[in-house]
């Protein structure tokens, strides 16, 4: 909120046609701290994601609390995600053994969800996934994980398997090895996070700038002129369009991000022979 | 002649950004072709879309972040 009032301050619709911020990062970076614990200064970024904790928790404990026979409509929801996330993606992706790694994808898929969810919430409006540390540290986790369940399922065996696929002849070895290591120790990580992180950062800014245009040429009506404002108001009817879409973004980019990993840790565990 | 002003990077993204494109158009069309020949294989359909997908959007990324480093 402090955001529109900020760039509503800055913005000068007489001679711009849209309110950007001089530095896009302006939308992202808050060095201003909230408040402090015991000395350390909590800013809004990271007050978030305690807030996305606390609401994941919150969304797995009331939904799943009473274990009705006849569930409402709260339990049914949150049943239905569990129950995808393990049938489809941790049991469907990895094989009955991927049960092992359920907690870990439904985790992962409730705080990205929920992360990115705060993009499109009245009064939060920052998704803390647009900042690199977030979705960075996750892929890191997930590239942790799947590389210690092959060595845990293969021994050393599994470095040279996923480097060397049955079938490639003795001349490719090299080339293959060197392709092979690249994409999957650097690559592969690197995707994960990125794919979430720009979906994300394009999505803020996008529909910071359509809404608080919108907002600000209704606002100073009297300024700027009808016909200018009329076009701010176009602005802000495509930043609602927008808006319908960028939640379409963000449970797929959640879906994405589970799925991808749950396919990294079954080309660990079940190597092509 | 006037200096071209503004940043490289942006038309380097727009570059990145053409064969990825192209890509996920194939896959989402030829997906959308098999689940018409097959509604009953929808579901497996759908996950090696988004996977393919995935990866092909791999090369569109790259670009992006190159947009930001320079």
């Amino acid at each position: 909120m402090e955001q529109l009032i900020l760039a509503s301050e800055e913005c000068d619709l007489v001679e711009n046609s849209v309110c950007a911020p001089a530095d896009v990062a302006e939308l992202f970076e808050f060095r201003t701290p909230i408040f402090e614990i015991l000395g350390f200064p909590i800013t809004r970024t990271v007050s978030v994601i305690f807030l996305v904790a606390v609401v994941v928790v919150g969304l797995l404990f009331f939904g799943l609390r009473k274990k009705a026979v006849q569930p409402g409509k709260f339990q049914t929801a949150m049943e239905g995600l569990i129950g995808f996330i393990r049938d489809e993606v941790a049991v469907g992706i990895i094989g009955p053994d991927g049960i092992r790694y359920f907690p870990y994808l439904l985790s992962l898929f409730l705080f990205i969800l929920v992360a990115n969810a705060f993009e499109v919430m009245p009064f939060i409006n920052f998704p803390t996934t647009s900042r690199m540390a977030i979705p960075l540290f996750l892929a890191l986790l997930t590239y942790v994980i799947f590389i210690a369940a092959g060595l845990k399922r293969q021994g050393f065996r599994y470095i040279g398997d996923i480097l060397w696929p049955p079938g490639v002849p003795v001349a490719l070895k090299p080339l293959v090895g060197i392709i092979e290591f690249f994409s999957i120790f650097f690559v592969r990580p690197f995707s994960l996070a990125v794919r979430l992180f720009a979906n994300l950062v394009a999505g803020h800014v996008m529909l910071s700038i359509l809404l608080v245009t919108g907002l600000v040429s209704f606002l100073t009506i009297g300024e700027i002129g009808l016909i200018k404002s009329a076009f701010g108001i176009a602005w802000w009817l495509l930043g609602l369009a927008i808006y319908m879409f960028e939640v379409i973004v963000i449970l797929l980019q959640a879906y994405i991000f589970t799925l991808l990993s749950a396919v990294y840790i079954e080309t660990s565990l079940h190597p092509q022979h | 002649m006037e200096a071209i002003s503004g940043s490289l990077a942006l038309i380097g993204y727009g570059l990145a950004a053409i064969g990825p494109g192209i890509g996920i158009g194939i896959i989402a069309g030829n997906a959308v072709q098999a689940m018409a020949r097959q509604p009953e294989a929808a579901g497996m359909v759908r996950t090696t879309m988004f996977l393919g997908i995935a990866f092909t959007e791999a090369l569109a990324l790259i670009g992006f972040v190159l947009f930001f480093l320079t």
